[in-house]
């Protein structure tokens, strides 16, 4: 349930600025995939269009064939919450604990509150922060707390995963940490996209690129990691 | 035949139980949040408290003087004259005809006769009557007003009277009460005028305090909506700050109403005992006191939906 669709989307700021020109793409169920280009390329944009923050001047998304961009307002939160989004700065509230940070998107889908504990510790267990649970955001370094905003994005078992520069502030290492950890949660069946403009981490994935220039697409090449996995999707 | 698409993200059924969980949280939440802002939260209070304070003193103003109004032993009432020489029975007639209304309490009969002795009995020029040879003084009929029955019953009655045979004069007995009624009813005008408005300036109050709130959380508010809150729950904890404040702002209008009737009570008391009229203020009683509560817990909420409404309609997530 985590198939995506971009039927020549182009999205025009009030500004004038477009951002998307056009642009079409598909993303399997359970494929890994990053979008890379240079700022203002659109990246950003692409997964905004995706969350439904924005809405595309022209074009089609389809999420399960479903064109999420004419979904009603009152249907949009149940959407969204199938999604998990992980952004660049963490967006978490510094007033609450790690564990009420991964609780969020878990009270708003109206979960009791044990089954909550037993989920949140399982996140936090998966990005390594169970010890930390009862810390305040600004006690944990950039690195771990871009853990904790993945851990609150994936503590609903999403079937998409979205990434916003999750890597922007991180040093090479902890990239490639947080990297893995994406993988991780793409290889038990989650779609993953991430932007980035890190093309070296990127290139070293070996997953799926599509680079972004201008609001439209100039590259889209498979790596090997992507090549074996969409083997092994097509043999499945 | 084209297959219906299975809503793949179908709406979330919460239940009694996780609404009712929900709800608890939130309420504590924004409990701890008001009390965290103590000074703040009282000064809001204070500020509710006094909007409510006024109107509230006089709705109580208005019910005491309406009960002053019903008490009052000299109920109004009217006179009827007739012409000299009138026939008992038409007397009797005119009387019954009085006492079978239903806004008509008591009803006296004076015949001329009577009129003659009340007259040599109070007044100090009853022996020139006996110079005049016959009775000059017309026979009359007194109706006091029941309780219930208001001006314009009185008014009705006396065009009635006016008509009935033998009825030369018809004189209405209400200026005291009159003057007390128009006091109330300028009160009761003024109270809703002051009112609507100060429960506007109660709205209002709470609108910029929970835009305050607002504001203080709107990264929670962006979380909220990135993870798929609905725009309920993201008003939710807003509500409650505003249900908050107005309760706390009840509370102060309860307090200074209080202490405002402990003040004026002796001296009202004084004041009428001099009239020869016992008083004691009503209305402060458990009923005013939860329709208070109710009015500035409404008031709050109707404050913080202005606040949710202005600022989070359409708010970005960056």
């Amino acid at each position: 349930m985590g198939h995506i669709e971009f039927h020549q989307v182009s999205k025009r700021f009030e500004n004038g600025f477009e951002a998307l020109h056009r642009v079409s793409a598909t993303f399997e169920e359970g494929s890994m995939s990053f979008l890379t280009g240079h700022s203002g390329a659109g990246k950003s944009t692409f997964l905004r269009l995706l969350l439904c923050l924005d809405r595309p001047t022209r074009g089609q998304i389809l999420v399960n064939g479903i064109n999420v961009t004419q979904l009603s307002s009152s249907r949009l939160p149940y959407y969204r919450q199938h999604l998990g989004a992980v952004f660049q700065d963490h967006h978490l509230l510094s007033q609450r604990t790690i564990y009420d940070n991964v609780a969020i998107p878990l009270r708003v889908a109206g979960m009791k509150e044990r089954d909550i504990g037993r989920r949140v510790r399982a996140a936090l267990t998966r990005v390594d922060l169970l010890s930390k649970e009862r810390l305040l955001p600004a006690h944990l370094s950039t690195g771990e707390q871009q853990r904790v905003g993945i851990a609150r994005a994936v503590v609903t078992r999403p079937k998409i995963l979205l990434a916003d520069e999750p890597t922007g502030n991180l040093d090479p290492q902890l990239s490639r940490d947080i990297m893995e950890l994406f993988r991780q949660f793409n290889q038990v069946g989650t779609t993953v996209i991430i932007a980035s403009h890190d093309r070296d981490l990127i290139e070293d994935m070996g997953e799926r690129i599509v680079e972004l220039a201008n609001g439209s697409i100039t590259r889209d090449s498979r790596g090997p990691a992507a090549q074996a996995q969409s083997d092994t999707l097509a043999v499945t | 035949m084209a297959r219906k698409l299975k809503d793949p993200w179908p709406r979330q059924r919460v239940g009694l139980g996780g609404w009712v969980r929900d709800h608890w949280r939130i309420a504590n939440e924004a409990f701890s949040y008001v009390s965290l802002r103590f000074g703040t939260s009282l000064l809001v209070w204070l500020l509710v408290g006094i909007a409510l304070a006024l109107p509230s003193g006089l709705y109580l103003l208005q019910q005491n003087l309406a009960d002053m109004t019903q008490g009052w032993e000299g109920r109004p009432g009217l006179s009827l004259y007739f012409e000299p020489g009138v026939e008992p029975a038409v007397l009797a007639a005119a009387a019954q005809q009085l006492q079978d209304r239903s806004e008509v309490a008591e009803v006296k009969v004076i015949d001329q006769a009577q009129a003659l002795a009340d007259f040599r009995e109070f007044g100090a020029l009853g022996d020139a009557l006996d110079i005049l040879g016959d009775n000059p003084l017309p026979a009359s009929i007194r109706a006091t007003l029941a309780t219930d029955a208001t001006l314009a019953d009185l008014e009705t009655l006396a065009r009635i009277a006016e008509r009935g045979e033998g009825v030369t004069d018809v004189v209405l007995e209400k200026t005291w009460l009159e003057r007390v009624i128009d006091i109330s009813t300028l009160v009761t005008r003024l109270g809703l005028v002051l009112g609507a408005l100060f429960a506007l300036g109660a709205v209002l109050v709470t609108a910029t305090s929970v835009r305050l709130a607002i504001e203080a959380r709107l990264e929670e508010v962006r979380v909220m909506k990135l993870v798929g809150a609905t725009e309920g729950q993201i008003r939710r904890p807003f509500l409650y700050f505003g249900a908050l404040y107005g309760l706390g702002g009840a509370i102060v209008a309860a307090m200074l109403l209080s202490a405002a009737l402990l003040v004026v009570e002796q001296p009202i008391n004084h004041l009428l005992n001099s009239y020869g009229q016992g008083l004691e203020l009503s209305g402060f009683n458990p009923i005013f006191l939860v329709a208070l509560l109710v009015t500035g817990a409404v008031l709050g909420v109707l404050g913080s939906l202005l606040a949710a409404h202005q600022r989070l309609a359409d708010l970005a997530i960056h």
